[in-house]
């Protein structure tokens, strides 16, 4: 029972100490004909980025990638927020759900070199 | 900052494996993620085959469930059991509500909030539970625990409170296959085992994801094993 309780207590903790932290780097992308632009978005390795995504389309869109673990309702001529990282190098694809044949686009994650600030 | 979470993550996962906690029942049921899809609707059937020295329980879950929200998703469900004597029959009705406290990966962890209500079928006997939801990615694994508080009350059983703890760690291989390994708890119960997991979608939101799990209880019985397997359709 202590124990228990002790798990549940700790895990409350945590989660009201678990604040977003300072700065997030910010990442615009646009939705439009089922297009995304840019299509490629570059970002440092071991940074937590925030993808600000803007549905121009008139229909919802489903952002989907699974080797980012993210899905997320893109709602029809709204911006929406994504948190991603923070990743390994290398290339993560994502696609829209409802336009898999168009609406694809990548996120390459690169190793910081020194002095670097933004990838993008 | 960190070393606190990190601290506070390990003493948590100390205390899972150590502690026992109580719960009626079959203890081994889904591991809930934190994070909700707006717009989402699904069908779910689950089933649960627990066999031990007292016989064979078997449990079987009808679920709809839809978002209200871009945080809060509502799901019912109709719960048939099998008891130790053989006999099938409708069991019990419950209202799940489960939270999306954060935004997916903008916090150390991702947070969520479960409140379940469950009433007997033909006796006046409920069953609330609530808790927490947590779970944190490190790379191409995901870490998912539940910790939950549940209070039984009604003409039939004693008043009491009861805890359960689940624990997921899942490795994202490919989306039709995940490999995972799930620990739960919960009265006079400590079981462990392999889970395998996938999803194949269909166009749009659609998608079937299933879930199975194969846990052995370490409670010191000759015989403690449940299979779990659970379906559940996207659309």
């Amino acid at each position: 029972m202590t124990l228990r309780v002790f798990v549940l207590l700790v895990l409350s903790i945590v989660a009201l100490a678990d604040t977003a932290s300072a700065a997030v780097s910010e990442y615009s992308i646009q939705l439009k004909d089922h297009l995304f632009y840019p299509s490629t978005i570059k970002i440092p390795a071991g940074k937590k980025v925030k993808l600000v995504i803007q549905n121009l389309d008139d229909t919802p869109e489903e952002f989907d990638s699974f080797s980012l673990n993210r899905e997320k309702v893109l709602f029809p001529k709204q911006t929406s927020f994504i948190y991603i990282g923070p990743l390994k190098p290398g290339v993560y694809d994502f696609f829209g759900e409802y336009n898999p044949n168009t609406a694809r686009g990548k996120v390459v994650v690169l190793k910081q070199t020194k002095g670097a600030t933004h990838v993008n | 900052m960190k070393i606190i979470y990190h601290a506070a993550a390990i003493f948590l996962l100390m205390g899972i494996v150590v502690s026992k906690s109580w719960a009626d029942g079959i203890p081994v049921d889904k591991v809930y993620h934190p994070n909700i899809l707006a717009n989402e609707r699904k069908l779910e059937w689950r089933l649960v085959s627990r066999q031990n020295d007292d016989g064979n329980l078997l449990a079987q879950r009808i679920a709809y469930g839809q978002a209200i929200s871009d945080n809060l998703i509502i799901e019912g469900y109709i719960v048939g059991e099998r008891d130790e004597l053989g006999d099938f029959g409708l069991q019990a009705y419950e209202l799940e509500a489960r939270w999306m406290l954060s935004e997916q990966g903008e916090l150390w962890a991702d947070w969520g909030a479960l409140l379940e209500i469950e009433k007997q079928h033909t006796k006046n006997t409920f069953e609330l539970t609530t808790g927490l939801l947590f779970e944190k990615e490190y790379t191409h694994t995901s870490l998912t625990i539940n910790a939950l508080l549940v209070y039984e009350w009604g003409n039939s059983i004693k008043n009491e409170m009861e805890t359960e703890v689940r624990l997921k760690y899942r490795y994202r291989y490919t989306p039709a296959f995940q490999p995972a390994i799930e620990i739960y708890t919960g009265e006079d119960f400590v079981g462990i085992g392999p889970a395998f997991m996938g999803l194949h979608r269909y166009q749009g939101q659609k998608q079937l994801n299933w879930e199975m799990a194969f846990i052995a209880g370490l409670n010191g019985d000759a015989k403690d094993h449940t299979l779990r397997f659970a379906i559940e359709y996207e659309f």
